[in-house]
């Protein structure tokens, strides 16, 4: 048994959660109200339904647990001790942080850890228990994992044998805390280079994809909604809003002439008189895009962006440019962007003036065309009146009322409209709430989703809500539209995005056209 | 909670795009000023209380924005709103002229039973200005605005005085306000302080 312990140990709070204190935070309040919500939508199906919600949560929550390591088995629903210690399992078990090898310094923290690990098991099978059967997950990716697993099967040996004498030494002699150490960090190393190699299988993998002369688009969509890697995003995103097609034989010349055609679309606007509201418009807006970040205070990247949006406004009249669509051009240009700097600086910090005037085109015109893709599949939020956006936050409230019937409950009573704080999260796709860091991974999800910025969005934005239930339900108005207006987000990390996706997951798949039986 | 028990006053900010609302708010609210806030989109919420004499009371400012798209939601907060404060860019004629349509637009909700302010922005812009003083002032008499003030969200200017005013008009505060007619000192906001000196202009 004591092995196992270990094994718990060790895993703990890799075990999916991450490091963050809020995410830690995070999940038994999620599934708090899943269990809510489970209780709720079992009185309306019976158990025909039931079976499918668990696989879409052991799903969502193998997704959460692997962060961007997909390539391991789904977090164990059904924790019993066999599975923790079979060595396949042990290897499963994603990432270990540094920040979690220094708490092996500190042996007086160990029982601490392996309860909030079992703290946390423990919540999961309550849940699974409450009327469902089946344990086992399905992962959105299975047709993926048997190639992941041939990696690190000779790596997971040596591994489980390292926990085996690992936990023998800390039973039998009296220097355990030193050699606890220094195996923990063996242990790390090993890990570590683990990690490694499931990355780069990851990017392999996505790299043969990508590769074909067609590309299956729904296996690149499955593979994207966990995450991107950085260096085939550009070409990823190019293909998943459809501005490129699949067939690789088609690819340079729809590039060749769609370059062309906004060149052409350039000339053409700036060659008459500039529209002066529109123009006046974009002008005030450019300089307060995402001052704060280097990139987007270089006059090159000014000029760019004006021409885009400039450009745009004038070829969709109905809406014309609306603020809100400058932050939405900036996810591309910065990831289209990233695609010429050689030099390995951060796109964030990049001076774009650095490049060829050619180079700078490209970019600019893959921008304005994945904007206008974008931008198609949400028309009618910046149409007159905005009928999308406002749509779109009466869906948000239908669903806080299911999803979290108090808080909903809370906001009406202290006279806090919907309209009045999720507008701007329509309106601006929370960017103004996430840094655009985090939006791009957000976006990889958004792509991926058969309709991810219209409907998936929604689901996020409840996930986002719900995420500060406790807090909201303890302040009045006042706190309330302060809180939402500038939300804690600042340190939020890529795992805290793919914490918020997943939870929008299970909202969406519990939720997701069963609005009218339950209203 | 005991908060709850506070009287809570809304004022709803209106005007052109980049005339500076969400600056003035910001200016009154942290003392800070910065030329890059990102364009308000729909609405904005703060709240701040603010004290005098021996009462409190709450200020629920709306920050609306500027742009034409996001008009239609402005109707409902300026049916909700005591105060509407109306702001021009002094520097900006055009801003200036399209004050009417926002007071017309306030009218249309609420009638005479709400106070007018009008407020002219940027004024440390002096080589660009386009509006004077005075046309201003007529401006804001002729419409039956209670204040009329000029001031620079840049530079702190009449900013805190603005919000003063304000106050002064709530019915909490009307009558406090009214016995001691100069005594401007004897406000014992911690917010509002050395306006004694910009009180100068127009109080219409």
């Amino acid at each position: 048994m004591t092995q196992v312990y270990q094994n718990e140990f060790v895993f703990g709070e890799g075990g999916g959660k991450g490091t963050n204190s809020t995410q830690l935070a995070s999940a038994p309040s999620l599934l708090k109200t899943l269990s809510h919500a489970f209780r709720e939508k079992d009185k309306v199906k019976k158990s025909v339904v039931a079976n499918d919600d668990i696989k879409t949560i052991g799903t969502t929550f193998s997704h959460l647990s692997m962060s961007n390591n997909e390539s391991s088995t789904s977090l164990n629903l059904s924790s019993s001790p066999k599975r923790i210690n079979n060595s396949s399992s042990s290897l499963a078990r994603p990432k270990v942080s540094k920040r979690n090898s220094f708490k092996f310094d500190s042996p007086s923290l160990t029982p601490r850890h392996s309860d909030q690990y079992t703290d946390l098991d423990d919540d999961w099978d309550a849940d699974v228990e409450h009327g469902l059967t089946t344990t086992d997950s399905a992962p959105k990716n299975l047709e993926f994992r048997p190639q992941t697993f041939e990696y690190p099967t000779l790596k997971s040996k040596r591994i489980s044998g390292s926990v085996d004498s690992f936990a023998k030494v800390k039973s039998n002699t009296p220097l355990d805390d030193y050699y606890e150490v220094n195996k923990t960090k063996e242990l790390e190393a090993a890990k570590e280079k683990e990690e490694m190699i499931a990355v780069v299988s990851k990017i392999n993998r996505y790299k043969k994809i990508l590769n074909e002369q067609t590309i299956e688009l729904p296996k690149l969509k499955k593979m994207a909604w966990n995450g991107i890697p950085e260096e085939l995003r550009p070409l990823s995103w190019q293909l998943l809003i459809g501005y490129l097609p699949p067939n690789s034989n088609r690819r340079d010349l729809q590039l060749q002439r769609k370059r062309q055609e906004y060149l052409n679309g350039i000339n053409q606007v700036f060659a008459s008189a500039k529209e002066q509201t529109t123009w006046h418009q974009i002008e005030i807006d450019i300089p307060r895009t995402n001052p704060k970040i280097k990139l987007y205070t270089y006059e090159t990247t000014q000029r760019s962006l004006e021409r885009i949006l400039y450009l745009w406004a004038l070829r969709h009249p109905a809406s014309g440019y609306v603020q809100g669509i400058n932050d939405l051009c900036t996810p591309f240009f910065q990831v289209y962007l990233s695609d010429y700097i050689k030099d390995g600086t951060a796109v964030e910090n990049f001076n774009p003036g650095e490049l060829t005037k050619q180079e700078m085109n490209n970019v600019e015109a893959d921008t304005y065309w994945s904007l206008t893709k974008l931008l198609e599949g949400i028309q009618d939020n910046y149409i007159h009146a905005q009928p999308g956006i406002i749509r779109q936050v009466n869906e948000l409230k239908d669903l806080i009322k299911r999803i979290d019937f108090d808080l909903s409950q809370h906001l009406e009573t202290e006279n806090v409209e919907f309209i009045q704080f999720s507008f701007r999260w329509m309106n601006c796709m929370l960017m103004r709430e996430l840094s655009v860091k985090n939006t791009i991974r957000m976006w990889d999800t958004y792509l991926a989703e058969p309709n991810g910025f219209s409907e998936f969005h929604i689901y996020v934005c409840a996930a986002f809500l719900v995420k500060w239930s406790d807090e909201l339900k303890k302040m009045e108005f006042q706190d309330i539209m302060m809180f939402l207006q500038n939300p804690p987000t600042k340190g939020w990390t890529e795992k805290d995005v793919e914490l918020l996706l997943s939870e929008a997951f299970i909202w969406q798949s519990l939720y997701k056209n069963a609005a009218a039986h339950l209203r | 909670m005991s908060k709850s028990n506070l009287s809570k006053y809304k004022i709803v900010f209106l005007g052109e795009q980049n005339v500076g609302k969400t600056s003035l708010i910001t200016r009154f609210m942290y003392d800070t000023f910065d030329s890059t806030y990102a364009a308000t989109i729909g609405i904005d919420f703060l709240s701040k209380t603010m004290y005098l004499d021996d009462k409190t009371v709450r200020l629920q400012l709306w920050d609306t924005a500027g742009q034409e798209r996001f008009r239609s939601l402005i109707p409902s907060y300026i049916r909700d709103s005591h105060v509407a404060v109306i702001v021009y860019d002094v520097s900006s004629k055009k801003s200036f002229e399209l004050l009417d349509k926002w007071i017309e637009d306030v009218k249309i909700e609420r009638g005479e039973n709400v106070i007018i302010c009008i407020v002219g922005n940027k004024n440390d812009l002096t080589d660009e200005r386009q509006v004077s003083l005075q046309d201003g002032e007529a401006k804001a008499k002729a419409h039956g605005a209670k204040i009329f003030l000029e001031t620079s969200s840049k530079l702190g200017y009449n900013v805190k005085s603005l919000f003063k005013k304000i106050a002064k008009t709530l019915p909490e505060f009307e009558a406090a306000g009214k016995s001691g007619e100069e005594g401007a000192s004897e406000m014992i906001d911690i917010n509002v302080e050395n306006t004694t000196t910009q009180d100068g202009q127009c109080q219409c």
